[in-house]
């Protein structure tokens, strides 16, 4: 009965350290006011571009090719739906691989690393507010684009596509875990980031489906649980035709969470201790 | 001149102690390209778009993009780098140290103005010869004068830019999102991925930015699309000649402003 009690109590410890590392990042952020705004358009210019170029090859909106590969005609619908659940990538990539940069440059990294918290705890609490913050970028992005462009969606999807999005979302945590860990180690944490995401940008299929990569690429897509949350959205948002059987896509982005957060743990749980051993935790 | 020289040489030296960025700035545009090829391909089922031909002279849609990326190195050069040229001074510790030497703090300037601009010169260098070999970009001898040409007139305006953003960060700190506004404004209303005659606001807007002028060079010389060399150049002249000394006076006057209130050690 002591030891239940005993657990129930540190869960709840635990609980709260996370939700302090929430509130925390909430009131930094919300410090900088025109940076906490700029966020909100950043996803607009970077859709913009993709738009517009579609616009300029296709002399309009809708392309009969697309409609061929994907039986998805809209350009603006396709490309904005894959577009959209990216963000949780450049959140996991940016803010959480930022996250401990950002205390050391604050000074903070080595006091709430001797917090009597586990350090996945720090990590938790990262994800949280990373989770709280993309999502509502992403809801304002939704709104805005939808109403604008007269986008139709299929509601009756809604529910199933949350649930890929909440896969694939703790998928890409664990990859935020990983350069979260990597910046302990290498400090130019940035290369890492853009180098990574960059490199999954390309072989997602956000704004063209997975038949016009190269065989490599298609391939190396299939290990990425964007490939299965942006192609399972769209199917159930936008009607798209899968070649992967949706229990596939269920199932195969379950193994990509469970084996990328595992990875992530281990290689952040592996930095730390290098990094505390060699004593370079507050090295620039 | 001494100080201007001394000023490369020690940025060059910090460069090299990081590597992996020289590797990263060269393939990153390059690589940026590549779900634009791919969307292309989705959208046309081709590599070639009437309607895209219609609007950017060229029907050809993938060297167009590249020229564009590989160009737009240019513009974060003058944002990123000149803009955090003087708040990486102060992560060093050594902001204080340089501005209070016995130099005006212009020259200063002026070096990473030329360091930066020495970089993304030898990156587009490179990316250019990857072109040419790679993807079999034909650039004949006659045409690297104009493009060298171009490349300067470019560079100049975009320096101005360039300072007025080190200014910037003297004076607000944390520029981190004025910088990435300066940055959204080039990357959306000037023909980096685009042609901005796809909409009347981007076209509206990019009459207004050096890039546009110099893209249009370039992409004519490059690719052989008709474009006026003289009112091209004039006009990128015209943009050089407000830019550059409105840089330097918004710094002079920043700089002087922010030794005056004793801010400039703040974080």
């Amino acid at each position: 009965m002591k030891r239940g009690e005993g657990s129930t109590k540190r869960v709840f410890h635990y609980l709260r350290a996370i939700n302090a590392e929430n509130i925390k990042e909430w009131k930094i952020e919300l410090t900088y006011k025109p940076d906490f705004i700029r966020q909100f358009i950043e996803p607009f210019v970077y859709l913009f571009p993709y738009l517009l170029y579609g616009y300029a090859l296709l002399g309009g909106r809708y392309s009969e090719h697309l409609k061929d590969m994907t039986g998805i005609g809209d350009m603006v619908a396709y490309t904005f739906i894959g577009y959209l659940f990216i963000g949780f990538l450049n959140t996991a990539c940016w803010a959480m691989g930022f996250s401990l940069r950002k205390e050391q440059w604050y000074g903070t990294l080595e006091t709430i690393f001797v917090a009597p918290v586990p350090r996945w705890v720090y990590v938790a609490g990262m994800a949280l507010h990373s989770t709280c913050h993309q999502g509502l970028i992403m809801l304002i992005q939704a709104v805005v684009i939808t109403t604008f462009f007269a986008i139709v969606l299929k509601m009756g999807g809604l529910f199933p596509a949350l649930a890929l999005v909440l896969l694939m979302l703790l998928g890409l945590y664990g990859l935020g875990i990983i350069v979260a860990g990597l910046t302990i180690a290498l400090k130019q944490w940035w290369v890492v980031s853009e180098a990574l995401s960059t490199l999954i940008v390309v072989v997602t299929p956000i704004a063209y489906p997975l038949a016009v990569l190269p065989i490599v690429l298609r391939k190396a897509s299939m290990f990425l649980p964007t490939t299965y949350g942006i192609m399972g959205v769209r199917h159930f948002m936008l009607g798209e035709q899968l070649a992967v059987s949706l229990p596939t896509i269920f199932l195969r982005l379950a193994i990509i969470m469970v084996v990328w957060l595992t990875f992530g743990m281990a290689t952040f749980l592996i930095m730390d201790r290098y990094g505390r051993k060699k004593g370079s935790l507050s090295v620039y | 001149m001494w100080v201007v020289v001394e000023e490369v040489r020690k940025s060059f030296k910090i460069l090299l102690a990081y590597p992996v960025e020289v590797v990263f700035w060269i393939f990153s545009p390059l690589l940026w390209v590549i779900p634009l090829v791919f969307q292309g391909k989705a959208l046309i089922g081709a590599l070639s778009s009437t309607p895209f031909g219609a609007l950017a002279g060229t029907d050809e849609f993938i060297p167009y993009v590249l020229i564009g990326a590989i160009i737009s190195t240019y513009m974060f050069s003058a944002i990123w780098s000149m803009g955090n040229s003087f708040r990486d001074e102060t992560y060093y510790g050594t902001l204080e140290h340089i501005l209070s030497s016995p130099v005006r703090p212009a020259y200063i300037l002026l070096g990473k103005g030329l360091y930066n601009s020495i970089l993304s010169t030898s990156f587009v260098i490179v990316q250019l010869l990857i072109c040419v070999f790679i993807f079999g970009l034909e650039i004949t001898l006659v045409k690297v004068f104009p493009i060298f040409l171009f490349l300067l007139l470019l560079i100049a305006g975009l320096y101005g830019i360039g300072f007025m953003a080190a200014a910037l960060t003297l004076l607000i700190k944390e520029a981190h999102g004025v910088l990435h506004m300066f940055e959204y404004v080039l990357f959306l209303f000037s023909p980096i991925r685009y042609p901005v005659e796809v909409n009347p606001i981007t076209r509206a807007v990019s009459v207004f930015i050096p890039l546009t002028y110099a893209l249009i060079a370039l992409r004519g010389l490059l690719l052989d699309i008709e474009f006026n060399f003289w009112k091209n150049s004039i006009i990128l002249l015209g943009i050089d000649c407000a830019l550059l000394p409105l840089g330097l006076l918004i710094f002079h006057y920043i700089e002087k402003r922010t030794k005056t209130r004793g801010t400039l050690a703040d974080y």
